[in-house]
């Protein structure tokens, strides 16, 4: 039931209405216009499938792939859902084979995808098996487009994706590079979480820096993230994917601090460790957030670097899948403060459990009056330009420029 | 399989542990959160951790508190900080079991489950797993030197906020 275009004001994204969260026919369109279409969707790191034969199981929209390394050395990403009867081949999240095995009737496939053998393709004793013109080659694994950018592993389900870098366009690369500079990564572990909210309110979360002093009162109160502190929001040419970054301010809490709602100045740290980070990224900015459209926020806050990545599960449900990332030279205090600052991320995160709190009251909200309600991204005004300052929603309205286009509504 | 027992050979011992553990739940239980870092050591180890990183050596937690001040800051942030809707949640343990005592360390291991209940909606399981602790004797009291939560539970349903 997508309501008619008028309920949506036609030159202006200040004002979302709430189907656009709740509706099982907008999602589907999303599925095909936006998560199999011309974009490009986060599938892990480089490193995940370090040598040829490894692989690891993932999903992509809502369709489960295979990521692996070839025997070539290349990164191939497939779907995992054998020719045959549509059954998932790989069923571990991750593993290291010569070939992909389909267990129920062991239909195998090599590393790219590519049908390899059908038990009694010929029949047994002469009797049944495969038409004589049954071609391996009609039924290969379906392949995406791949690209390995700075060692992250991007795929798309269409050909027609541009490459990754004029796709982020050159204002995000410059975001992108400041973690992944081409420095060899390493994983420090993963998180999941199920959220029973639109998958496009995260999005919206991680481009909104005014609730960012406010929702998350341990920024705040312990002076990370003050309401006045230098702060950028960048966006590409086509509004869709995002940035915020900020330079923490010195001198602790503040006038503009303490005027926060229930903001205490008494509360201390008895481990200042939780929080005490050591600069290793180029640059003055003290924490970075991108959003790339659809499927990840590539977060730096602290000595916390994560891929948060993005899976949608219907109009009201999305996993949170967060790979917690460092460098391959990290030494020994490097890694025990990065899974130390890990305390403010994932699901018990000190910081990001409100995140996911409030995107479930969110979406209670919409879907208790769908047809009627709007969600307002009025800070800083009806325009759609760059911000310096954290109380504006340009972004959200940007991002819902490009979804208007791209979805046709 | 080892058929020798603990809790046979050290009977007493055993069941103050049990009461111990049963105190521990209580108080989270109750939501005497300000009362959890009492059951801890001043040099000790939390973790919560799920069963993927455990397995794969990698050493991201859910929670991890090196030391009891940072079991009281995760308490300050319960209390004073973070924002989550309205809940319980309840802990049931199971199969305890004294796997060790070395140096005058004990060591434990128990199944553990979570229920959490939300408003308008059913009770559900937040996380399952087992616990492998390391508790000693200070003088009449035991406490815990190290507690480690391997959660079966691959998915969160959205927040694990209360400790385990």
């Amino acid at each position: 039931m997508i309501k008619e275009k008028s309920n949506w004001n036609l030159n202006d994204t200040a004002l979302v209405p709430y189907w656009i969260y709740t509706d099982p026919d907008i999602y589907l369109k999303e599925l095909e216009n936006i998560w199999y279409g011309d974009h490009w969707i986060y599938c892990g790191l480089e490193i995940e499938v370090p040598e040829p034969g490894n692989y690891r199981t993932l999903i992509l929209g809502q369709r489960p792939v295979i990521m692996v390394r070839n025997s070539a050395d290349q990164i191939s990403v497939m779907e995992n859902r054998c020719a045959h009867r549509g059954t998932k081949v790989c069923w571990n999240r991750s593993g290291k084979s010569a070939e992909l095995t389909c267990p129920y009737h062991q239909w195998t496939y090599d590393l790219n995808g590519n049908l390899m053998g059908v038990p009694f393709r010929r029949g047994i004793n002469g009797e049944g098996g495969m038409p004589k013109d049954f071609k391996t080659s009609d039924h290969n694994l379906r392949q995406l487009k791949v690209e390995v950018v700075n060692g992250v592993v991007w795929a798309s389900f269409s050909i027609q994706t541009p490459p990754f870098r004029e796709y982020i366009g050159p204002k995000m690369w410059r975001h992108y590079e400041r973690i992944f500079s081409g420095k060899k990564l390493r994983v420090i572990g993963y998180n999941r979480q199920r959220v029973d909210g639109n998958w496009k309110l995260v999005l919206e979360n991680n481009k909104d820096a005014y609730h960012g002093a406010l929702l998350h009162a341990f920024f705040a109160t312990f002076g990370l993230f003050r309401p006045d502190q230098k702060t950028a929001m960048e966006m590409d040419e086509s509004g869709r994917h995002a940035c915020i970054t900020s330079i923490m301010a010195s001198g602790g809490a503040n006038a503009v601090a303490s005027s926060l709602p229930g903001f205490d100045a008494s509360l201390n740290l008895q481990d200042p460790r939780l929080i005490q980070a050591v600069k290793e990224l180029s640059g003055d900015e003290t924490m970075g957030s991108s959003t790339i459209f659809p499927s990840v926020i590539l977060l730096q806050q602290v000595n916390s670097i994560q891929a948060r990545q993005i899976v949608p599960r219907g109009p009201g449900s999305f996993d949170f899948i967060w790979t917690h990332i460092g460098f391959d030279d990290d030494d020994d205090e490097m890694r025990e403060r990065r899974v130390r600052h890990a305390n403010l991320f994932g699901p018990s995160g000190l910081v990001s459990a409100d995140d996911a709190e409030v995107i479930r009251m969110a979406q209670q909200g919409f879907e208790m009056s769908a047809s009627e309600g709007y969600a307002l991204s009025l800070m800083g005004g009806r325009s759609i330009e760059n911000a310096n300052n954290q109380a504006s929603e340009s972004t959200t309205r940007g991002m819902y420029q490009y979804y208007r286009k791209i979805m046709e509504i | 399989m080892s058929t020798y027992s603990y809790a046979n050979s050290h009977r007493r011992e055993f069941n103050a542990i049990q009461d111990f553990y049963s105190n521990y739940m209580e108080t989270l239980d109750d939501e005497r959160i300000n009362e959890w870092p009492d059951f801890f050591t001043e040099k000790c180890l939390y973790k919560i951790i799920s069963r993927e990183n455990y397995d794969e050596n990698s050493s991201l937690c859910l929670i991890q508190a090196e030391g009891k001040g940072m079991l009281d800051d995760r308490v300050l942030g319960i209390l004073k900080t973070q924002k989550f809707g309205p809940q319980r949640s309840r802990r049931f343990n199971s199969g305890l079991k004294i796997s060790q005592i070395s140096n005058g360390l004990i060591h434990t291991r128990q199944n553990v489950l979570v229920i959490q209940s939300l408003l308008d909606r059913t009770s559900s399981i937040l996380l399952c797993g087992s616990a492998y602790d390391q508790l000693f004797w200070e003088g009449e009291n035991l406490l815990l030197k190290q507690r480690i939560v391997v959660a079966d539970t691959d998915v969160i349903d959205h927040a694990l906020i209360f400790p385990i």
